[in-house]
């Protein structure tokens, strides 16, 4: 039984769930993450590990509201329990020294970049955290994130798109000005992950973009999450979630992603109609 | 070389023991050879083609007590039965078929059980032709075989589905208790078998899945139009009474290693993890939506439920024109489901003929009257898609059969020239799985074969690691459910030797 110790909406869409998973906590190693199972009828989904408690024997999940699964997983109230957790799954990216990471987040990927922080910074390397939001009222855990970064900076969407500035000369902008920079790492929506992709190749430093392919077994069982890379196509799950941006087929990626996307259209708005049966 | 010359030391003497008492020579003495003979082979009731594939529930309906005692009258109870030789667990057959036809279901079932512990799963799924059913005495007479696996099905259905837990439950109290703690990595027939033996030995068991449902292959490759999943829980339930205990939603290597549970108190170690790494083509177009493992496909529509979306979360796609590659058990489960899901046309494409397709007799025909396309002796070359990635139809290749490869079947050779197009919207590749390489590969030592199969001593599954044993298809790629649970067995009594020597 994993039961839900603390439920909140963090900002609008963003949700974290406290669940009891003692054994994944105590395995559990920055930059991976679990699969859930909302209920009983419900699909697996991946979801980051933005933080656990190997004394409570919790884990920390921080998720966008977005398609039946996760509008189930945020409706749940302490006490309540999910069908099932497993983990903890994926590799724990390997970091390269020396030099400063810069951990560059938006969405549910500011809480998931959260545990690297914390270990890179326990390991004695500067941490640079770029949270990129909406706008400011998006923003999150940046009090958490303070004890482990040297900097914290942030991007915010309206700005960008206001000021008609290029996504690449922004980035370049916060590598500018800290030139120590030898490793990006991307978490966050496809959108931000090709852009900070795009905006770094060439810049003569490594970029670990974390996937969020589709999943349904997450221990390299099916190969639904197969990406290609250099290449050659890798199993996500049990490869990744970590890979060089660079090396990436974006196209395949954001394909691929939406391979379900009309199911994923009906599957919330039958959701929804029995949301609504339950409250007439 | 005799028949009986493949049994296990002391077998022969068992069976011939069994053979000798009175109410064996009684049945025999009450209906002659000769009137045995002249009873046809009793068909198994199904649903009819036109109305099985609009749905998901099991094609076979079972015998009926009555069909049931007449099929088993067709058995001669010979005195070397062939039928024993050729099962790889080397059930009592006479004996359970002859307590049928004396009407004793109870004592059937328990005698299958002496060996047996997943009757029913055995009954729908072993690849009976190839192995008891082959060996019958009375093909030797020209004549259609006992319907071993339809009779096996009938007793363990009998008696399981109505009481719900599983009949005969021999858990025998006077079982003296043993201290050891042993995990079972894996919670399909190799690792249930395993387990179920060494809890009737006494042992504490407990059997570690990955997944949130036991069962491994039997939950999320079989579909439920061949193994209904009441009958895999009733088995389940079964197997829990033993005592055994089974920790879903556990993935040992990850949530914790095989070192962690060393340190917990395990002392030995059953690895039944499965051929759970999906094989693709490495062929252009690969990674179109619209390209499945079959395992995904699978496990999307039979652990998830997929098939009944939207009622159930997890979407499964839905094609027009299908086509699956290869030619096993798999790849019929797969082009059968693809037409349950609504397909127009749902087709095979396989690389040898007819005669090389590893799938069960019986799934092949009834394939077949579904109206599944066989194309044999060709192969797909590429997938075509369009500018959204999305598939929308293959090359394949015709092939020739040459000399005989490595496995003993003619390999194919590809015709030059003989390339050709067609439309599919769904293909999935069923061409075959290796050993999941996730805990194995964080074993140092152990030692690994040409596949990623781990290596096992043949007798006693022991792997290279003291304590460490293996069986089903981490050991031997793509197999049968009814040889994981022989390798089971044989890992259970080296494990409970291992103990006691220790």
């Amino acid at each position: 039984m994993n039961r839900v110790v603390l439920s909140e909406r963090l900002v609008p869409n963003l949700y974290r769930l406290v669940l009891e998973a003692p054994e994944v906590a105590a395995s559990a190693r920055a930059g991976q993450f679990v699969m859930v199972i909302p209920d009983g009828r419900g699909e697996r989904i991946p979801i980051n590990l933005a933080d656990w408690d190997t004394e409570r024997g919790t884990v920390d999940l921080v998720f966008l509201n977005l398609g039946a699964s996760t509008r189930k997983l945020a409706a749940l109230k302490p006490g309540e329990a999910v069908e099932g957790l497993a983990g903890p799954l994926g590799r724990a990216p390997e970091i390269p020294g020396p030099g400063a990471v810069l951990l560059a987040g938006g969405c549910y990927g500011i809480g998931g970049l959260y545990p690297l922080a914390r270990v890179l910074k326990q390991a004695g390397r500067r941490v640079i955290f770029l949270a990129e939001a909406r706008s400011p009222a998006y923003l999150y855990w940046e009090e958490k994130i303070k004890k482990y970064a040297d900097d914290i900076l942030t991007l915010f969407r309206e700005d960008c798109l206001g000021s008609g500035q290029d996504f690449k000369e922004l980035v370049g902008g916060v590598i500018s000005k800290h030139p120590d920079i030898a490793l990006v790492m991307v978490m966050g929506c496809s959108y931000l992950l090709f852009k900070f992709s795009e905006a770094t190749t060439g810049s003569g430093f490594k970029t670990l973009v974390s996937l969020n392919p589709i999943m349904v077994d997450g221990t390299g069982m099916c190969g639904a999450c197969r990406v290609s890379v250099g290449g050659r196509t890798y199993f996500a799950c049990v490869d990744g979630p970590w890979f060089e941006a660079g090396d990436l087929d974006w196209q395949e990626y954001f394909n691929r992603r939406k391979a379900f996307l009309s199911q994923e259209e009906q599957a919330l708005a039958r959701l929804d109609r029995e949301f609504w049966k339950r409250t007439e | 070389m005799s028949r009986t010359d493949r049994l296990e030391p002391g077998q022969a003497e068992r069976l011939l023991r069994e053979r000798e008492k009175d109410w064996r020579k009684a049945l025999r003495r009450e209906l002659p050879i000769q009137k045995r003979m002249a009873i046809e082979r009793q068909p198994m009731p199904e649903q009819e083609p036109g109305v099985r594939v609009r749905n998901f529930k099991e094609v076979n309906l079972g015998y009926t007590l009555e069909l049931a005692r007449v099929e088993a009258r067709r058995c001669l109870d010979c005195g070397q039965p062939g039928c024993v030789a050729g099962c790889p667990v080397a059930i009592d057959i006479p004996t359970f078929i002859k307590y049928i036809e004396a009407g004793e279901l109870e004592k059937a079932l328990e005698k299958i059980r002496e060996t047996n512990g997943l009757p029913a799963i055995c009954g729908r799924v072993c690849p009976q032709e190839v192995q008891c059913e082959k060996d019958c005495n009375l093909v030797r007479a020209g004549k259609a075989p006992v319907a071993i696996g339809h009779l096996e099905r009938f007793v363990a259905d009998y008696l399981c589905l109505r009481e719900g837990t599983g009949a005969g439950i021999s858990a025998s109290p006077e079982v003296t208790r043993r201290p050891e703690k042993i995990a079972v990595v894996g919670s399909g027939p190799g690792g249930l078998t395993a387990a179920a033996d060494l809890a009737r030995l006494g042992y504490r068991v407990t059997v570690f899945e990955a997944l949130h449902l036991p069962g491994g292959v039997l939950a999320y490759g079989i579909p439920e139009f061949r193994l209904p999943r009441e009958i895999l829980q009733s088995e389940i339930n079964f197997i829990k009474a033993l005592g055994v205990e089974i920790k879903t939603n556990f993935i040992v290597g990850r949530t914790a290693s095989l070192e962690d549970l060393r340190q917990d108190g395990y002392r030995a170690f059953f690895l039944g993890t499965g051929a759970g790494l999906p094989s693709f083509m490495n062929i252009p177009g690969e990674n179109l939506l619209g390209v499945y493992s079959a395992n995904e496909y699978l496990t999307r529509v039979n652990l998830m439920k997929g098939f009944r979306f939207p009622e159930f979360d997890t979407p499964v796609p839905r094609a027009r024109r299908a086509a699956v590659i290869g030619g096993g058990n798999v790849a019929m489960d797969a082009v059968r489901t693809a037409l349950r899901l609504g397909a127009e046309q749902a087709t095979i494409f396989y690389r040898r003929s007819r005669a090389e397709m590893p799938a069960r007799v019986e799934e092949v025909k009834h394939a077949e009257e579904e109206g599944i396309v066989f194309n044999f002796l060709t192969v797909p070359v590429r997938f075509l898609g369009n500018d959204r990635g999305q598939l929308q139809g293959m090359v394949l290749q015709r092939l020739a059969l040459g000399e005989p490869d490595s496995s003993g079947r003619p390999r194919p050779v590809p015709i030059p020239g003989s390339e050709f197009e067609v439309e599919v919207d769904l293909a999935v590749v069923a061409i075959g799985q290796s050993p999941n390489p996730l805990l194995i590969k964080q074993l140092p030592g152990l030692k690994l074969g040409r596949w990623g199969n781990v290596e096992v001593d043949s007798q006693t599954m022991a792997t290279s690691l003291p304590g460490i044993y293996a069986g089903g298809d981490a050991v031997r790629g793509g197999a049968t459910v009814i040889l994981a649970m022989g390798d089971g067995r044989r890992a259970a009594r080296a494990i409970d030797e291992f103990l006691r020597r220790e």
